[in-house]
């Protein structure tokens, strides 16, 4: 019976192609007619100028009407002292509410009128202003832009109220378990140095903080070479660089006194820090390694590397045929309610970890099989899974550029960590040079027999004590 | 009493139960194998949501201070402003040989522990004291036989004429119950040492006498030569030689 099945399919089949085009039977029927190397080959140029204070301007044409326009700057908690930790985050809360030109109202009511959205971000070594706009709209978004980073009013009464607003922000923070359990990794990570603040700042901060700090804040930081106008969407280059002549010409390049702030290196520490709390009904847990920095080389391979861990949370459908195999063990045992593979990279170091969230009775069994992902990924990792990775990791890269924004803030964020912007061409193909030997090699030298950071939040009477988990940082039969 | 070695690792096993370090900075010598941490940190912060209450409670984690552990840190990484990875790779390296040392060290006292708690099973020392004796040879004439006590049992020690030596070496072997040469019986021809049991049932047989000029058990008549073998008689075999050496011409040790 099934053989005659299968005679009469291959009949069938040899009829059809006999008769028909070949094209319709063919798999590429549905295909686009350009290719992926095309189109990444065909991706509009990211134009480069600097102006004379040193300025840069960068922007990608992408035909859009709409543009996202936004000023990024060097500037973070890690240029912050213990003093004036949180500096930034609270200036980011005054810089929308009136500049010299604009007072509050009318700022708001100039940007509502252009159907503009205005916002800003604060990181731990960038900071950034931009505004999405119609392409039309460019030049005003240029201008209020530069009125709010240059001529920020910093009214005390309204200082005062955003204080409460800060404290109350904190609070809240609280709750959000996921942000408390990676600002605690940072802090014992990079304990002692300014890296291990947070962008919030501590709350006696928020209430002593006074205008004369965050204005020495803004004149140590805010200086033309540490800047980016970037923009992205419907902008032609030249029209931006003028725009950027005549609004931001006038920002200083020169520091008080001649002393430029230079980030000195951070510490990485070995160590954990635990914040139990049986009444929580999750625990949240992070280990981390230290990684690399953003120019190094071996950022292409470590990327790859945590693509192939992966992440993994309840809502994955698929059921245990999850291609990561940590994913894949977590269904399996139900060891976690979610997990994701991270690495941030700075401009001279980073930090590497896995985040998992549980219950607090599989703690254990997650963080050995954590660690065991790890150690696979330093002695065995497969050709097969190198390639799942690359190209998890190619189609995660593009996918994210999926909008004005998106591609205005990698252009920002490139142009202050590297000088220039990486085109997805580059990526590609650095991507592509990456070898299971490569992802070893690479693995090996940050994660092996290295002492991990670790923070732990909720019921974590189940985690391993430090010594175990650091003895799980290298096999014994390697 | 003589102090046994394992009461003294005993006391030691206890003392170290007994000092239990608090600090991460953990150094335990002894029997187990020791390692000496310093990267370990750990700061137990308490999560409350207690927003308005006075004094005690937190109002955010970013309030929370990383103690400063500067007290314990390696030298190398006290300072902040340097890149804990450039050290790492000596650390590790510091860190490794101490523990391979002491693991050495620690496997070796264990060792030697276990011998010793072992070999508190074999005789005691006054037992093996009995199991040698040495024998001076000038003390006994020739042609007498002199017993000695060795092991519980009668040790003959028989200074052997020249004649009852020819006599001996010359019997043919083929016609003993148990066939041995006299030569293989004794180290120096002079000197025959055996042990004075009778291989028949256990009696001790008398000396200089017999029909064969060795010796006669007067229990059932069995009759030994001047080289301590049966010739007649219900004994078996001959009687056993134990083993013995010559310390000089003068002494010999049995045993």
């Amino acid at each position: 019976m099934a053989s005659s099945v299968c005679r009469f399919g291959s009949a069938v089949g040899r009829v059809l192609t006999k008769t028909r085009s070949p094209i319709l039977l063919s798999l590429r029927r549905g295909q686009a007619s350009v290719s992926y190397a095309q189109s990444l080959a065909a991706a509009p140029e990211t134009r480069l100028t600097a102006l004379d204070n040193g300025l840069r301007v960068a922007s990608e044409e992408t035909g859009h009407a709409t543009c996202t326009v936004g000023l990024w700057i060097s500037a973070g908690s890690r240029y912050e002292s213990e003093k004036n930790n949180g500096a930034g985050f609270f200036l980011e809360h005054m810089a929308f509410k009136g500049t010299k030109k604009y007072p509050q109202t009318a700022l708001e009511q100039q940007v509502e009128s252009m159907g503009a959205h205005l916002s800003a971000y604060t990181s731990r070594e960038h900071t950034a202003y931009y505004m999405k706009a119609l392409a039309k709209d460019l030049p005003k978004a240029v201008e209020l832009l530069s009125e709010v980073v240059q001529g920020c009013s910093l009214n005390e009464a309204e200082i005062e109220q955003q204080r409460s607003v800060v404290l109350r922000e904190l609070e809240e923070l609280d709750s959000n378990l996921q942000e408390v359990c990676l600002n605690m990794l940072y802090a014992t990570a990079f304990q002692g140095t300014p890296m291990g603040h947070s962008v919030f700042g501590p709350s006696s901060n928020a209430r002593n903080l006074t205008r004369q700090d965050l204005v020495n804040y803004i004149n140590s930081h805010y200086k033309a070479p540490r800047m980016v106008l970037a923009a992205a969407g419907g902008v032609k280059h030249e029209e931006l660089v003028g725009l950027a002549r005549s609004h931001l010409s006038g920002v200083s390049f020169e520091y008080e006194g001649d002393a430029v702030p230079v980030l000195s290196p951070c510490r990485f520490t070995g160590s954990q820090i635990l914040m139990r709390d049986d009444d929580l009904p999750l625990a949240h847990v992070a280990i981390a390694v230290e990684g690399a920095s953003a120019a190094s080389p071996d950022v292409v391979p470590l990327m790859v590397a945590n693509s192939i861990i992966g992440s993994y949370d309840l809502t994955y459908g698929g059921g245990k045929h999850l291609s990561s195999h940590l994913a894949h063990l977590a269904v399996e045992n139900n060891l976690c309610h979610s997990f994701q593979a991270f690495h941030s990279f700075y401009s001279d170091t980073g930090l590497m970890g896995i985040y998992f969230v549980t219950d607090k009775h599989h703690i254990e069994d997650m963080m050995h099989w954590s660690q065991d992902a790890w150690m696979k990924l330093c002695t065995i990792v497969t050709e097969s899974d190198v390639a799942r990775g690359k190209n998890a990791l190619k189609a995660s890269l593009v996918g994210q550029l999926n909008g004005t924004t998106p591609i205005c803030d990698d252009i920002g964020r490139h142009i202050l960590n590297y000088g220039r912007r990486i085109p997805l061409e580059e990526w590609d193909a650095r991507i592509d040079a990456v070898t299971p030997r490569m992802v070893r090699d690479v693995c090996t030298k940050y994660i092996y027999d290295k002492c991990p950071a670790v923070a732990a939040l909720g019921p974590i009477e189940q985690l391993p004590e430090y010594n175990r988990m650091r003895s799980a940082m290298y096999w014994l039969s390697f | 009493m003589a102090a046994f070695p394992q009461i003294w690792t005993l006391y030691l096993l206890g003392l170290f139960l007994s000092i239990r370090p608090r600090y991460c900075l953990k150094a335990s010598l002894f029997l187990l194998r020791a390692e000496l941490y310093s990267t370990c940190s750990s700061s137990h912060g308490f999560h409350s949501s207690a927003i308005r209450a006075p004094g005690g409670t937190r109002l955010a984690h970013t309030d929370l201070k990383i103690p400063d552990f500067t007290e314990y840190r390696r030298p190398e990484v006290i300072n902040p402003n340097k890149y804990s990875k450039e050290s790492g790779d000596e650390r590790r390296a510091f860190s490794y040989l101490i523990t391979g040392a002491v693991s050495v060290l620690g496997l070796y006292t264990a060792k030697t522990a276990v011998v010793q708690w072992v070999s508190s099973m074999n005789p005691a020392a006054n037992v093996l004291a009995l199991s040698k004796i040495e024998v001076k040879l000038s003390s006994i004439p020739e042609g007498k036989n002199m017993t000695f006590k060795w092991r519980g049992k009668p040790l003959f020690v028989r200074h052997r004429t020249e004649k009852e030596i020819a006599i001996e070496e010359s019997v043919s072997i083929a016609e003993l119950r148990d066939p041995q040469h006299d030569k293989d019986r004794v180290i120096q021809s002079k000197w025959l040492v055996v042990i004075g049991v009778c291989t028949h049932l256990g009696c001790v047989p008398i000396a200089n006498s017999g029909e064969y000029g060795g010796y006669y058990c007067p229990c059932h008549g069995s009759h030994y030569d001047a080289s301590g073998r049966i010739r007649k008689g219900p004994a078996p075999s001959n009687l056993e030689v134990p083993d013995y050496e010559f310390l000089d011409d003068d002494t010999i040790s049995v045993g």
